[in-house]
């Protein structure tokens, strides 16, 4: 937190600053409506011109010191969460991964989001925390001018009723806070209600689901009532309380006055800053809850930021004239892949096909084990570099916003290698389908697009990264039989002479292999041609042909 | 081509607003009265205060002033009493109008037919469920007894600078025209910045989300540097209107501090004056000062909320907009005896004129029967279960299901935020305990459901226990299950599970599907070889209709289709 805001620190001292001169002019009216009041009583015309030219006068510093005090504390605490915000999606998506280990997507984006503004927060809490505590100095000493007694009146009498009004208030606004909770909920559930709503018109439970939108609706209505009833109470108190403050002040200022201590003009100065006063010190309520609030959201972002990487040691980068030879010894599965082969390889457990995945693109380091590259460990490269020479890619891929070729060249690939990377996983075929080709837009991770369709359309732009080893997995589940034949053999043909390793139990895909290395039960069974495979062993035939 | 939903013009909404308020018309009637009883009590204490200043230069006595005092505790005590009864009763108005109008919609939404809604762009109807519901509650809930209470403050304290002195009110009034001007001034600027603000936030969030969602495919591709580039460009986009909007109102505030300076140098001028020529007392004076001084607080709270009360006003017309259109609600299928489960009789179907989806369908479904739906992408063989299902309606000819109810099921699978058990009784709200378990049992999902840490209580999609591609199709099976309807239409609801993870899936169908009649769309030829008869759809036209071995046999489509399917099984 410290690191983010002392960068915003000009801009935070400035707009403290400011913000403690409109505090003090905000003190000064009620001061000064005594003073006029006062003068009305024994003074001319000229006294109340220049007194009003005073308030004036006030009235333009106070509103110029709020205008870019405002504006600067918005800005440094803005920029403070803008900064954050970025450093937490550049830890998330670093080389090294680590950022997501025991967090969901969504706890993440909250992080980014909201975590980070409460951080900003807190530059704005300092700014107004600071300007309350001279605004309340500085009525301190107009008050003590006036009147000691008086003074230490308001100054003594104020923060133990304060202090009273937050004890009383507490437990309400707890309760407050949790039924407002509840009656959040509805609205979510409503939003999820329709986020599924084909599933519910394809169960034809609309009626369903109206009925229960309506219980939940109903039990929120009752929580945010009780909520509001609570609030109104706690309101209530206050009123109370800062009344009962307020007759305390005006009487003994009166009596003060009426024997003379002081003039009836400051007895209405006293009466208007013990009003004011409030102002700056229910200020330190919501600034204390805002630090605190500030400080369990800087150590999630903290926590974010100084995630442990997923994969650590290792920075030499990939020899650029690579041949593709993998050779890969996981505990009891050991398997070797020669320069230039087509090979599939078929695990009965899909989380052992994950696994290989993530160990060959080095989003892990196996636990007991070595994967080499042309004889370097992976273990040893840096895995950006690592991944421009082995692409691994996993089943569930995401398609990112933008049209269908920049999806597939990601901006980088040449048109000819594009067009090719298309042809061969048939993704022209879906550009051709959409009325703008492959200029459509995809938006929303191309959800109005087939599974199949996407598939395609990821499957083109691992193609057309051209990278000399490549290793996909399942990239085709969506695909129907004859289109995904086709893709195949064009895949075969592309790949030609580098690396690919497919990880799969497709036969269509495995058909087109040089070799199968079928692992079962953590180690390598069987190693041969598809048909060889289909022909003799079972476990194949039950994994793949089944 | 998208038709946006309904928008309700604000006349409309106005009248059904006040249909809503009706039944809550006594409790409305009483809050307001509460309210104007409450602030009338609070604005007796300027004039207290006035009267102790009076007493104070006339010399009172000290029970004179303890008098005074005890008034001032009064007033506050009876004003804490009646505003807090007003505004919880209030606000219990809003609470209740706005309850029953959101239950309305959602009741509206989820009967809309799905082809409106896909017209309108998925966008649509999820941002009014959120935003506008979000917005409209946030008024309801804040804005209203706020906006009300800070109106009455308003309006009573300047009855009371007229009981004071008429000149005090006449002097008030200065500032009203710098007010006026300033909050259309401010209107006309802040409502397209807000929407706009409020886009870009969107944006960023879905930006992050998406980012962030994909941060495995962003590394793997060493995309990393673009895509927090698009963050950073986004967020700052955010950042710039956020500041723009708070310039706005720093401006707008300034202009309120011009209106707040005239109007209480006017007043003081009065007062200094009247003073001076006798008419009135100072303590009179003081009340006028401290009831222009305490109007400050009040109106900038009510012009701060013109906004929101606009944005209240634009959510309220798309909530509107949607509840009125009161689609009826499903009625439940009826069940004519005879032979076929379901018949179509020449189907065309198009989403756009000029593009034929399906032409000249004619198929009879046997009861009992299994029929496979096979072609290739594009086919038309969605399209076609959908119509079926009735998810949409045929350009021409005509679709009837005389089993009964047919429920489809797609490879979109959702996970209903709440207990799992909650999800599943969606399809059999009186389904028992065992019933669901039976029906878990059936799909092979009971085994990992026993194991989630509070079993059928879990909770589970969004926010709760996240489910796998696999199990969340698994549940999709056990509702079909629960349901328990004559046909069943399924739509690639094997495919997005990665093959080996496909082979269970397909035999939680096969159980799901027994004693049904079945339409399923097959993308592995293993479930057409499984069904009773295949059908072979290219662009839109059955081209082949069969039992596989006879299919297989004959030369066609269907048997290129399953050569190219088994030759890669040799």
């Amino acid at each position: 937190m410290k690191e983010a805001l002392t960068k915003q620190r000009r801009l935070i001292t400035v707009s403290a600053l400011l913000a403690t001169g409109h505090q003090a002019g905000e003190a000064s009216v009620p001061f000064l409506i005594g003073v006029i009041i006062d003068h009305a009583v024994d003074g001319g015309a000229g006294d109340l011109v220049f007194w009003l030219g005073v308030l004036g006068a006030v009235y333009i510093a106070l509103s110029y010191s709020f205008r870019y005090g405002a504006r600067a504390a918005e800005r440094a605490g803005e920029q403070a969460a803008h900064d954050l915000r970025l450093r937490v999606t550049r830890r998330v998506l670093h080389d090294r991964g680590g950022a997501e280990t025991g967090r969901l997507p969504g706890a993440l984006v909250s992080i980014a989001t909201s975590d980070t503004a409460r951080v900003g927060a807190v530059a704005v809490a300092i700014v107004y925390g600071t300007a309350a505590v001279v605004a309340v100095i500085f009525t301190a000493v107009l008050l003590l001018s006036i009147s000691i007694p008086l003074g230490l009146l308001v100054l003594l009498g104020l923060p133990p009723l304060m202090w009273l009004t937050r004890v009383i208030g507490k437990p309400l606004e707890e309760r407050s806070e949790t039924e407002q909770e509840h009656g959040a909920q509805a609205s979510g559930i409503a939003a999820d209600l329709v986020s599924g709503l084909r599933v519910i018109k394809g169960l034809r439970a609309e009626e369903a689901a109206v009925g229960r939108y309506r219980l939940r609706s109903r039990s929120a209505l009752a929580a945010t009532v009780r909520s509001a009833r609570t609030e109104a109470a706690y309101r209530g108190v206050v009123l109370t309380v800062s009344g009962l403050f307020l007759a305390v002040i005006a009487v003994v200022g009166g009596i003060l006055a009426a024997r003379g201590s002081i003039t009836v003009g400051q007895l209405i100065s006293s009466v208007g800053l013990a009003q004011f006063l409030v102002g700056p010190l229910s200020t330190f309520g919501w600034v204390g809850a805002d630090l605190a609030q500030g400080r369990a959201s800087a150590r999630r972002v903290a926590a974010v930021l100084s995630a442990p990487v997923a994969v650590s040691g290792g920075d030499s980068t990939l020899d650029t004239s690579l041949k593709g030879q993998i050779d890969l010894r996981v505990r009891d599965m050991a398997v070797k892949i020669a320069p230039g082969e087509l090979v599939g390889v078929v695990a009965a457990d899909p989380a052992v096909a994950a696994e290989i995945v993530r160990l060959l693109d080095r989003s892990a380091d196996p636990d007991d084990g070595l994967i080499e590259l042309d004889g370097t460990a992976l273990a040893s490269l840096d895995p950006g570099s690592l991944r421009a020479g082995l692409l691994a890619v996993e089943h569930h891929t995401d398609l990112f916003d933008g049209t269908i070729r920049s999806a597939v060249s990601l901006d980088r690939a040449s048109s000819e290698i594009v067009e090719a990377a298309m042809v061969a996983a048939d993704a022209d075929e879906v550009a051709r389908t959409l009325p703008d080709g492959a200029d459509a837009v995809l938006d929303d991770g191309a959800r109005t697009l087939s599974g199949g369709q996407r598939q395609r359309i990821a499957l083109a732009r691992a193609l057309a990264a051209d990278a000399p080893v490549l290793v996909l997995h399942d990239p085709t589940t969506a695909v129907d039989a004859v289109t995904e034949a086709r893709i195949a053999s064009r895949v075969r043909e592309l790949r030609a002479g580098r690396t690919t390793i497919l990880i799969t139990t497709s036969p269509a895909l495995l058909a087109v292999t040089d070799r199968v290395i079928l692992l079962h039960e953590g180690a390598v069974r069987a190693d041969g041609t598809h048909g060889e495979l289909a022909a003799g062993d079972d476990t194949y035939r039950e994994t793949v042909l089944a | 081509m998208t038709t946006m939903l309904p928008i309700a013009a604000g006349r409309r909404t106005r009248a059904v607003v006040l249909v809503f308020l009706k039944p809550q018309r006594a409790r409305l009637v009483g809050a307001l009265a509460l309210l104007v009883a409450g602030t009338i009590a609070g604005l007796a204490a300027p004039p207290l205060l006035g009267h102790i200043v009076d007493l104070a230069s006339s010399g009172g006595t000290t029970g004179e002033f303890v008098l005074a005092g005890v008034g001032l505790v009064a007033a506050a005590l009876v004003e804490a009493a009646l505003a807090g009864l007003g505004v919880a009763l209030l606000a219990q108005v809003g609470e209740d109008t706005l309850a029953r109008l959101r239950e309305r919609f959602v009741e509206s939404a989820l009967r809309l037919p799905l082809e409106q809604v896909e017209q309108a762009g998925a966008g649509d109807l999820t941002s009014r469920v959120t935003n506008d519901v979000a917005v409209v509650a946030e008024a309801a809930r804040t804005a209203l007894p706020e906006f009300t209470r800070a109106l009455l403050t308003i309006v009573l304290t300047l009855g009371g600078l007229a009981v004071l002195d008429w000149r005090f009110l006449v002097a008030a009034l200065v500032a009203v025209p710098v007010q006026i001007y300033t909050v259309r001034w401010y209107a006309k600027r802040a409502v397209p910045l807000y929407a706009k603000q409020r886009v870009a936030v969107a944006a960023q969030q879905h930006h992050l989300l998406a980012t962030i969602d994909g941060a495995p495919t962003i590394r793997t591709f060493r995309i990393a540097g673009e895509h927090s580039g698009r963050v950073a460009a986004r967020s700052q986009q955010a950042v710039d209107l956020l500041l723009r909007g708070i310039a706005l109102q720093t401006r707008f505030y300034a202009r309120l501090h011009v209106a707040e300076f005239a109007g209480l140098a006017a007043v003081l001028a009065t007062g200094f004056f009247l003073v001076r020529g006798d008419a009135i007392t100072i303590g009179t004076a003081t009340a006028a000062a401290l009831y222009f001084h305490g109007l400050f607080n009040p109106v900038n709270t009510a012009l701060a909320l013109v906004d929101d009360a606009q944005a209240a006003a634009s959510g309220l017309d798309r909530l509107v907009g949607v509840a009125d259109l009161d689609p009826p609600a499903h009625e439940p299928a009826t069940v004519v005896d005879g032979p076929a489960a379901i018949e179509v009789r020449d189907l065309d179907f198009a989403y756009r004129p000029d593009r034929p989806v399906l032409r000249g369908i004619n198929l009879t479904v046997a009861r009992g029967e299994r029929v496979a739906v096979v072609g290739a992408t594009g086919a038309g063989k969605t399209s076609l279960a959908k119509v079926i299902a009735g998810v949409h309606e045929p350009t021409a000819g005509t679709v009837t299901v005389p089993a009964g109810e047919a429920v489809l099921i797609t490879q979109e699978v959702h996970v209903f935020a709440g207990p799992l058990a909650d999800d599943l009784r969606l399809a059999r709200p009186s389904a028992t305990d065992d019933e669901v378990r039976a029906a878990l049992t059936a799909v092979d999902a009971l085994g990992w459901v026993t194991q989630l840490p509070e079993g059928l209580d879990t909770e589970v999609g969004e926010g709760g226990h996240t489910l796998t591609a696999a199990q969340a199709q698994q549940v999709a099976f056990a509702r079909l299950m629960l349901a328990d309807p004559p046909v069943a239409i399924l739509d690639e609801a094997t495919a997005e599970a990665g093959s080996a993870g496909a082979r269970i899936l397909e035999r939680a169908a096969a159980t799901a599907l027994s004693g049904r009649t079945a339409v399923i769309v097959a993308h592995r030829l293993t479930q057409a070889v499984a069904a009773d008869r295949v059908v072979v759809l290219e662009n839109g036209r059955i081209v082949q209709m069969g039992a596989h071995p006879d299919l297989v046999a004959t030369p066609g489509l269907y048997a290129t289709l399953w050569q190219a399917w088994s030759d890669s099984r040799q």
